[in-house]
């Protein structure tokens, strides 16, 4: 029962392959893929903190808080546009989203 | 110990759920509320590898603002969901492929390679963890400002550009809005708005 | 595991019998009240109570983008105060090097806020 840095590197995982899975399978909705990057930047934050701790070295937990400032301004501006993109469109569609193929 | 073990599995196991529902949940409000749970629980997670600060700053960052801010474009939207989530049989299997191909890697790495960090030398370390009296938000606290102080100015920059395109993309100016102007209010004098006439007697203004 | 761990760990044992409690109290009383009530529902009794009406369309009323600017902004600056709680506990540590490092991150936001006061988004009409 001791809870040792494989346990939470699995966690991890599992959190990551869910956030690929939700990208893959919500392909029509955008903020559902936003929240499937959320997941897996927490996923990257567990395996940080986790070797942090194995390791005894403080960094990780330093570049978790750095993951932590991207990853909302990520979310901030990820959001903005979507709702730039549902007024000028009307649709939150991702296959909608081919004008820059010409 | 077996404390520790029960509470990790609680844990690992609600957030492995919630993110299952985050990216199942036919309703996107209820995906949002997931990923709450999904976001506390892994706080809880935090606190049992002793990452105490970035447990609290996840609930704070991510609970209170990250979490609104969805749930505030899914209520601001008027989007048909339903119709949106037409296509996931037809993406299950090329999806389902790719979440497992790379999940079975993972754990590849995890058990095939075997992940051991024990024999790490102690002099390879960037900056040990600190004695057991400095708590773990002041270890943070030396180390960012100091040792990492590019990197700590970088997030800044980030933050600045994520306010002003956040400002231009969404702020629009409403012409024909009427505003208080507080100086002009006070700064009007007698003579701007009262005007003295005389006028005769019997002649009409 | 560590010593330090565990202790630490003991210190949060408080939070967690107290969320064992609340989630078992708040179990036992939707549960209990579910198992020893009687519940008989018919289309009568769901019904909207006397003289409310049927609801005429869905309660997901639309929110105006100007509320979403503000959700944004309040992100941005939580963020600083974030940065500013492991700050203010290491100042005596990190001395005059850290403080004016932490001035020269609030001038970067205060810029920010500059713009986004001139501009005119901080304000409601």
């Amino acid at each position: 029962m001791d809870i040792g840095l494989t346990h939470y590197l699995s966690v991890a995982a599992i959190l990551f392959s869910l956030g690929i899975f939700g990208i893959f399978v919500n392909r029509k909705n955008v903020i559902i893929i936003l929240m499937s990057i959320e997941l897996m930047l927490l996923a990257v934050n567990i395996n940080l903190v986790a070797f942090s701790t194995a390791l005894g070295d403080m960094v990780g937990q330093v570049f978790a808080m750095f993951v932590l400032t991207v990853a909302a301004a990520e979310a901030a501006i990820g959001l903005a546009i979507l709702v730039v993109y549902y007024r000028n469109r009307g649709s939150i569609e991702v296959e909608d989203i081919h004008l820059m193929q010409g | 110990m077996i404390v520790q073990g029960l509470v990790f599995y609680l844990f690992a196991a609600i957030v492995v759920v919630s993110g299952v529902m985050v990216i199942s949940a036919r309703n996107p409000v209820h995906s949002v509320l997931f990923l709450i749970l999904a976001f506390f629980n892994s706080a809880g997670l935090f606190v049992l590898m002793g990452a105490e600060f970035l447990a609290m700053i996840l609930i704070i960052v991510y609970v209170g603002a990250v979490a609104v801010l969805f749930l505030f474009v899914v209520m601001m939207l008027d989007v048909n969901f339903v119709q949106l989530r037409e296509g996931f049989l037809q993406y299950l299997p090329v999806g389902g492929l790719i979440g497992i191909i790379l999940f079975v890697e993972l754990l590849l790495v995890l058990g095939g390679a075997g992940v051991t960090v024990e024999g790490a030398p102690a002099n390879a370390l960037a900056a040990p963890m600190p004695a057991a009296n400095v708590t773990n938000t002041e270890a943070l606290g030396a180390l960012l400002y100091t040792k990492y102080v590019y990197l700590f100015q970088a997030a800044g920059m980030v933050l600045l550009v994520a306010m002003i395109g956040a400002i231009v993309l969404t702020h629009r100016t409403r012409p024909g809005v009427r505003r208080q102007n507080i100086s002009d209010q006070v700064g009007r004098r007698r003579e701007d708005g009262v005007e003295l006439k005389k006028i005769q007697p019997g002649q009409g203004a | 595991m560590d010593i330090a761990l565990t202790d630490l760990l003991l210190e949060y044992l408080p939070i967690l019998i107290f969320l064992g409690v609340a989630i078992g109290l708040s179990v036992v009383m939707v549960g209990g009240s579910y198992i020893a009530a009687h519940q008989k529902p018919d289309p009568e009794k769901l019904s909207a109570y006397e003289c409310g009406f049927d609801a005429f369309e869905g309660s997901r009323a639309q929110f105006d983008v100007r509320f979403y600017l503000v959700a944004i902004l309040f992100i941005i600056f939580d963020l600083e105060v974030a940065f500013l709680f492991p700050w203010a506990v290491a100042l005596g540590e990190i001395g005059v090097f850290g403080f004016w490092s932490m001035v020269v991150f609030l001038g970067i936001l205060t810029i920010g806020f500059v713009y986004e006061w001139k501009k005119g988004a901080l304000e409601w009409e």
